[in-house]
């Protein structure tokens, strides 16, 4: 680059550069700083649409989970009723042991992988009285797992059974007592 | 650009030695990035792809289809890896994918966990067809379906099997699982049961063992021996445990069910709560017929009680 010399009236030596060839070096700078910008613009917009599309696969993937589990999940053994009560029988719940369930539900928090589980009796029409241990049986909704966030929910229809009792005129009888409920599942939308 | 008559000399101006060096970057850059959007691309879909497995093998895993066999069809041939951890309360089924892109497969995806799963394959199963059947697993009460899944370009040769094996595997009707004559075929993996003259893997189904690659790991019931058969030893050991970790928590449930139904004069005098104990004494399949003598025996009290816990 050329540059002069001056000797300027004070004795002191000052370097003048080509105005030009500096304007040449500011050109080149904003030009790379445009080209990195644009780049980077690019590089956000195209990692945007695939987390987009990520998110959107992976609630997919999530109610597709909750349709298939919602179907079978009074059959898995921590709800069946087995022959507790008197046969085999196909979707029906244990009421008995899923109150029990309910107390150690902290270690089944992401064993189905899905954010909500509630059991519900159909032909109660009260108002919503949730289980505890203290009102079980007269009671017409379990909330197995809970949790505030949002998502969608997957229903289906099972039998409720549980022993009741009963009194007789000679005392106490035990009796096997179901009901038609709805087990219903609920997956974690993610936003 | 100025080119001087000297042939040696050519003169190039801040432009162009700057157009060239960013030229060069950007274009490193942007061949950088694509190579990277691939690779995290082939892991998206390798991840998405092991999810899928999991959610699809959801039918099986409780209870109906079992017995029959199934088939998960992929595109692209494909390795399914099947591993195990036994941390946490239930420990996890882990399923990770790798799909064949330019001949070459490509590097695992992310570890899909699935802690209600108990999948018994060997390491990696590896091609476009895969076929998958169930057995559940009853130790005394049901604790789940256990799942196989086996390559169909896998072969398994059974040898004089006793007659409920080999009416059992007649009945699932598979390709890739024969009864008849196939000892003399080269490719297939011979199962000799109580011989082991020319066999990949041998049963002792009385004595409840299975021997293969000079190992040998423990079973009772037929739906462990049959994943001791198809299965690598780490992750039989593995998934063993799982089994019994879950058994354990089931066992507990019903010992607090029997408890509360004590009350309303519903006994059923089972020994759930020492089960539950000797089940967290659990180490390897080593412990598997102590552990089965005592669940026959509270097998046998369930059935015979007033008030039946399962």
């Amino acid at each position: 680059m050329q540059t002069k010399q001056l000797l300027a009236g004070c004795g002191r030596m000052i370097k003048i550069r080509n105005k030009k060839g500096q304007f040449k070096v500011q050109q080149m700078a904003f030009m790379l700083i445009a080209v990195i910008l644009f780049f980077a613009l690019v590089a956000i917009f195209v990692l945007a649409f695939q987390f987009s599309s990520m998110k959107e696969k992976a609630t997919v993937l999530q109610e597709e989970n909750a349709l298939l589990l919602v179907a079978k999940l009074a059959d898995s053994p921590e709800f069946s009723c087995g022959n507790s009560f008197g046969e085999t029988r196909a979707n029906c719940i244990d009421f008995d042991k899923v109150m029990i369930l309910k107390q150690e539900i902290s270690k089944y928090k992401n064993f189905w992988g899905v954010s909500n589980i509630e059991i519900r009796k159909i032909y109660d029409f009260g108002r919503e009285k949730t289980c505890t241990s203290s009102n079980y049986p007269d009671c017409n909704t379990l909330k197995l797992i809970e949790s505030t966030s949002s998502g969608y929910d997957y229903s289906n229809f099972v039998s409720l059974c549980w022993k009741e009792q009963k009194k007789t005129g000679t005392g106490q009888m035990l009796y096997d007592k179901c009901e038609i409920g709805k087990i219903t599942v609920r997956y974690r939308e993610k936003i | 650009m100025k080119i001087y008559n000297n042939k040696r000399a050519v003169e190039f101006s801040f432009n162009w030695l700057f157009a060239v060096i960013l030229g060069v970057v950007i274009l490193v850059l942007a061949v950088y990035a694509v190579t990277k959007m691939i690779s995290t691309g082939g892991t998206e879909t390798g991840t998405i792809a092991s999810k899928e497995i999991g959610i699809l093998l959801n039918p099986l895993e409780i209870n109906f289809e079992s017995g029959k066999i199934s088939s998960i069809s992929i595109v692209t041939e494909t390795r399914i890896y099947n591993k195990c951890d036994n941390t946490g309360t239930f420990g996890n089924q882990i399923i990770q994918t790798s799909q064949k892109t330019f001949g070459k497969f490509s590097e695992p995806s992310f570890e899909v966990k699935f802690p209600n799963k108990y999948i018994f394959s060997g390491n990696y199963e590896e091609g476009k067809k895969f076929s998958v059947f169930s057995k559940p697993f009853d130790f005394p009460f049901k604790t789940t379906d256990l799942i196989y899944l086996i390559s169909v370009d896998k072969k398994y040769c059974f040898v004089k099997m006793p007659g409920n094996i080999k009416q059992e595997l007649k009945n699932l009707n598979s390709s890739n699982l024969l009864t008849e004559n196939c000892f003399n075929s080269a490719d297939a993996i011979k199962v000799c049961f109580d011989s082991d003259t020319g066999c990949n893997i041998t049963v002792s189904y009385n004595q409840g063992y299975v021997e293969k690659n000079h190992t040998r790991v423990y079973f009772e019931t037929d739906a462990l021996m049959y994943g001791a058969i198809f299965s690598e030893k780490d992750v039989y050991e593995c998934q063993a445990k799982r089994l019994m970790m879950r058994t354990k928590e089931l066992a507990n449930i019903y010992n607090k069910k029997a408890a509360s139904l004590e009350q309303k004069n519903c006994n059923s005098n089972l020994d759930l709560g020492i089960f539950g104990i000797l089940l967290g004494n659990y180490k390897t399949s080593r412990d598997l017929s102590g552990l089965f003598i005592k669940s026959n025996e509270i097998k046998n009290a369930n059935e015979a009680a007033t008030c039946r816990m399962w």
